[in-house]
C-alpha cells in the first residue's frame, strides 16, 4: 500500500478518454432504443396500414336500384295474407330475376347477388302496401359487380359496373348488414355480429372465471399458505401452465369439457373455460407479484390497530395491487381474445350463421370467424376477413381502453 | 432480577413481562427479559442498535406473530392475563395495545379515513356525526387539527413526515387503546417536528401506559419516567430515569450513556 496517494487529475488524457467513452456508451445506448422504437411502430403502421386499405372496402356494399311495378309483375301473392311462409314460398326469386333482367339485360344474373330476392321479401313485410304500387328496391348487387364498382374487378364487370353507373342505378354505401348479420355463404350478405357476439360471450365467461379464481389462489398462496415444498411445486406448475402452448389447453377443454362433462359442444360456455385455464396463470402471476409489492408497512398499519387479518386484505392489500393485477388481466384476456387454436379443439369452427342467443348456443368468435373466411375461395371474402380483422382489433383496443381507464382509476398516488 | 429491580416492581401493573424469550429460527434475540410497565409513566427503552428493543416492543401485541420465523416464550400479562394464551383475541389485543412504528406509514387513504378506520372496524362510533366527533378529538390530541382540519379529504401520504407520524399517532389513539408503544416515533423527524410530539407523549400520559424506543439520551431523559437500557438481548438495567442517567449501577449502561459504545 502507497501512503501517499495524489489527488485524482479530472483533467488528464486517460480520464478526458473515459468520461468521453462514458458519453458515447450513452448515446449509443439512447439510439438502439430509438432505433427500437421506430421499427415497431413502423410495423404497426404496416400492418394498420394494409389492414384499413383492404379492410375499409370490407365495410361497404354496392348496391342496384331495382323499380318493379308490383301490380304488373307475375308475382303469386294475396296481399291480403302476408306471412313469413307465404313470402317464403311465393316466387319473388322467379319475379327478382324478371325485373333484373328486364332492366339490367341478359347479364342480370351475374350482376345481381343470388340472394338479392331476400331484400325485397323484407321490403314487403316491411310495408305490404308497396305492393299496389311501383316501388325502387336497393337490392346487394353480385360479388364480381362489388369488387368491380370498388374498381377491383374483372374487365366485363368493370364494363357492366360503368354501365350501370351511368343509368344511375348503382350505388355503394356503408353496409350496415356487415356489423348486424351472420356468417354466410354469400360473401355480400354475410356480418360479424354473430362472431362478435360469440366472442363477448367467451370473453365474459373467461373473466367471470379466470379473475375470481386467479385473484383469488394469487391471495391464498401469497398471504395463507405458508412456504413448504408443495407451495413450490404449485408455483413451478403455475409458472408452467402460463408457458404451455394454447392448442394443448385446447385438447385439454375437449377431453374435459366436453368428452368428460358433456358439455355443448361449439358453445361460448365451453370455450370460455378452456381460455380461463389458459389466462388464470397469467392473473396469478401477476396478482402475486402486485400482491407481493404493496408494502409491508401498510400491513402492519392496518394490523396494529386491530384489523383481522381478513380485514388487512380486502381492505388493504387487495385495493393497493388492484391496478397490477388489472394490468395482468388485460394482458390475458387480450391473449384469449385473439387465441383460435384451443377453440378449433372444442368445435367453435362450425358454420354458424345465426348470432348465439346464451352462453350453451353454437357459437363462434372473432378469430376463429377470420380464419374461417381467410380460407374461402370466393374473392369477395378477401376484403371481408380484413373487416373482420379491424373489428377484432377495434374490439382488443376497447378492452384495452378500459382496462386502462380502470387501472389508473385505482391507481394509488403515494 | 437486581435488587434494585424488585424494588421497582410496580403495584398494579398494566403490563408485566415475566422470563420472555425471543428467537428467530434458531438466534436468540431476546434472553429472559422481565420488566413491568405502569400505567403513570412513560417507559423508555434504550440500547445500542440491533440489541432486541423493536423485539421486545413487538412481543407486547404479539405483532411478532406475523414474522413466520419468530418463537416467543414467557410469559407477558395484560391486566393480569396471559396474551399469549390460546384464549386471547390477537385482534381485539391490537386494539387494547396500540402500537406506532418507526416509519410513519400513513394508509394511502384521505387524513379522515385514516383515523376513522379502526373506529370503524371495532363499531367504536354510532354514526357519521360521532365519527365526525372521533376524528376531530384524536387528531387534537395528535396535535395535528389546527394544520390539517380544512384537508380532511386529501391523502394522509401527501403529508409531511412529521405530520404523517402524529396522524399516525392519531390513528393509533382514536381506537382507545389501553397502552400505546411507540417504536422510534421520531427517529425521522426534525427538532421541531420532535419537539411537538414529546410534547404529545406528555399529554397523554396517565391517559394510557406509553412505552416509547428511543436512541436518543436526551429524548429517553425528557419524556420517560422509567428507563429500562437493553444490551445483547438482555435488560441490563431498569430503574426511575433519572437513576439511570445520574446514577447507572452497572457498568454496561454507564459506559452507554456516556458514550463509549453504542
Ligand atoms: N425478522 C427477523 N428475522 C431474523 N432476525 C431478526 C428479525 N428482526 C430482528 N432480528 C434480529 O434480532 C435482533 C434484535 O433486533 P431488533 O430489531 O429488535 O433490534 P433493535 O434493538 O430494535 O435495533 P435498532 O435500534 O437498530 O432498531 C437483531 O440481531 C436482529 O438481527
Ligand atoms: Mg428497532
Amino acid at each position: 500500500m502507497s501512503a501517499t496517494r495524489t489527488p485524482t487529475d479530472w483533467k488528464s488524457d486517460i480520464m478526458q478518454k473515459r468520461i468521453a467513452g462514458r458519453y458515447a456508451a450513452e448515446r449509443r445506448f439512447k439510439f438502439a432504443g430509438l432505433f427500437a422504437v421506430v421499427l415497431s411502430a413502423s410495423f404497426l403502421a404496416f400492418l394498420l396500414f394494409t389492414m384499413m386499405g383492404n379492410g375499409l372496402r370490407g365495410f361497404t356494399r354496392t348496391e342496384i336500384a331495382l323499380k318493379i311495378d308490383f301490380p304488373a309483375s307475375p308475382l303469386l301473392l294475396d296481399p291480403a295474407a302476408i306471412t313469413d311462409e307465404s313470402l317464403n314460398q311465393a316466387n319473388l326469386p322467379m319475379v327478382t330475376d324478371t325485373v333484373a333482367k328486364k332492366l339490367l339485360g341478359a347479364d342480370a344474373d351475374a350482376l345481381l347477388s343470388p340472394t338479392a330476392w331476400i331484400s325485397i321479401r323484407d321490403a314487403i313485410k316491411a310495408d305490404p302496401k308497396i305492393l299496389s304500387r311501383t316501388e325502387t328496391i336497393s337490392v346487394p348487387a353480385s360479388t364480381g359487380l362489388d369488387l368491380a364498382a370498388k374498381s377491383n374487378g374483372s374487365p366485363e364487370m368493370e364494363a357492366a359496373a360503368a354501365r350501370l353507373k351511368q343509368q344511375g342505378v348503382l350505388s355503394t354505401g356503408f353496409n350496415f348488414s356487415f356489423l348486424t348479420a351472420s356468417d354466410g355463404t354469400d360473401p355480400t350478405q354475410v356480418g360479424i355480429w354473430g362472431a362478435f357476439k360469440g366472442s363477448l360471450l367467451t370473453m365474459i365467461v373467461t373473466l367471470l372465471l379466470s379473475f375470481p379464481i386467479g385473484v383469488a389462489t394469487a391471495l391464498y398462496l401469497e398471504e395463507y399458505a405458508r412456504k413448504s415444498w408443495w407451495t413450490d411445486i404449485i408455483e413451478v406448475s403455475i409458472n408452467n401452465l402460463a408457458a404451455v402452448p394454447s392448442i394443448i389447453f385446447g385438447l385439454l377443454g375437449l377431453s374435459i369439457f366436453l368428452n368428460l362433462a358433456h358439455l355443448p359442444r361449439s358453445a361460448a360456455l365451453v370455450g370460455g373455460m378452456t381460455l380461463a385455464l389458459m389466462t388464470m396463470p397469467v392473473i396469478v402471476i401477476a396478482g402475486r407479484n402486485a400482491i407481493k409489492s404493496v408494502p409491508p408497512s401498510i400491513r402492519d398499519a392496518a394490523l396494529g390497530i386491530g384489523a383481522s387479518p381478513v380485514q388487512v386484505v380486502f381492505q388493504h392489500v387487495l385495493p393497493l395491487a388492484l391496478p397490477g393485477i388489472l394490468t395482468g388481466t388485460i394482458i390475458g384476456m387480450a391473449r384469449a381474445l385473439g387465441e383460435t387454436a384451443p377453440l378449433l379443439m372444442i368445435g367453435m369452427r362450425a358454420f354458424i350463421a345465426t348470432p348465439p342467443g346464451g352462453i350453451t348456443d353454437p357459437a363462434t368468435v372473432l378469430p376463429v370467424q377470420i380464419f374461417l373466411w381467410s380460407d374461402e375461395v370466393s374473392k369477395g371474402f378477401v376484403e371481408k376477413t380484413s373487416a373482420a380483422i379491424i373489428v377484432l382489433l377495434a374490439f382488443l383496443l376497447a378492452m384495452n381502453g378500459l382496462a386502462i381507464y380502470l387501472r389508473n382509476k385505482f391507481e394509488t398516488r403515494w | 432480577m437486581t435488587e434494585e429491580q424488585t424494588k421497582l416492581a410496580i403495584e398494579n401493573p398494566k403490563m408485566s413481562a415475566r422470563d420472555v424469550k425471543v428467537f428467530y429460527g434458531d438466534k436468540q434475540a431476546i434472553k429472559g427479559v422481565s420488566i413491568d410497565v405502569g400505567m403513570d409513566h412513560v417507559t423508555a427503552f434504550i440500547g445500542p442498535s440491533g440489541c432486541g428493543k423493536s423485539t421486545f416492543l413487538r412481543t407486547l401485541n404479539r405483532m411478532n406473530d406475523t414474522v413466520a420465523s419468530a418463537r416467543v416464550e414467557g410469559e407477558i400479562t395484560l391486566d393480569g392475563e396471559n396474551i399469549y394464551a390460546a384464549s386471547m383475541d390477537v385482534v381485539q389485543l391490537r386494539a387494547r395495545v396500540g402500537m406506532v412504528f418507526q416509519k410513519p406509514n400513513p394508509f394511502p387513504k384521505s387524513i379522515y379515513e385514516n383515523i376513522a378506520y379502526g373506529p370503524r372496524i371495532h363499531g367504536l362510533a354510532a354514526g357519521k356525526a360521532d365519527m365526525d366527533v372521533i376524528v376531530e378529538k384524536s387528531l387534537r390530541r395528535a396535535g395535528l387539527w389546527e394544520e390539517v382540519k380544512d384537508r380532511l379529504t386529501e391523502s394522509g401520504t401527501a403529508l409531511s413526515g412529521g405530520q404523517q407520524q402524529r396522524l399516525c399517532i392519531g390513528r393509533a389513539i382514536a381506537v382507545e387503546p389501553e397502552v400505546i408503544l411507540m417504536d422510534e416515533p421520531c427517529s425521522a423527524l426534525d427538532p421541531i417536528a420532535t419537539a411537538k410530539i414529546e410534547e404529545l407523549i406528555h399529554e397523554l400520559r396517565g391517559r394510557y401506559a406509553i412505552v416509547i424506543v428511543t436512541h436518543n439520551m436526551q429524548q429517553a431523559a425528557r419524556v420517560s419516567q422509567r428507563t429500562a437500557f437493553f444490551h445483547l438481548g438482555d435488560l441490563v438495567e431498569y430503574g426511575v430515569t433519572s437513576d439511570i442517567f445520574t446514577n447507572p449501577r452497572q457498568e454496561r449502561t454507564k459506559d452507554y450513556i456516556t458514550g463509549r459504545y453504542g
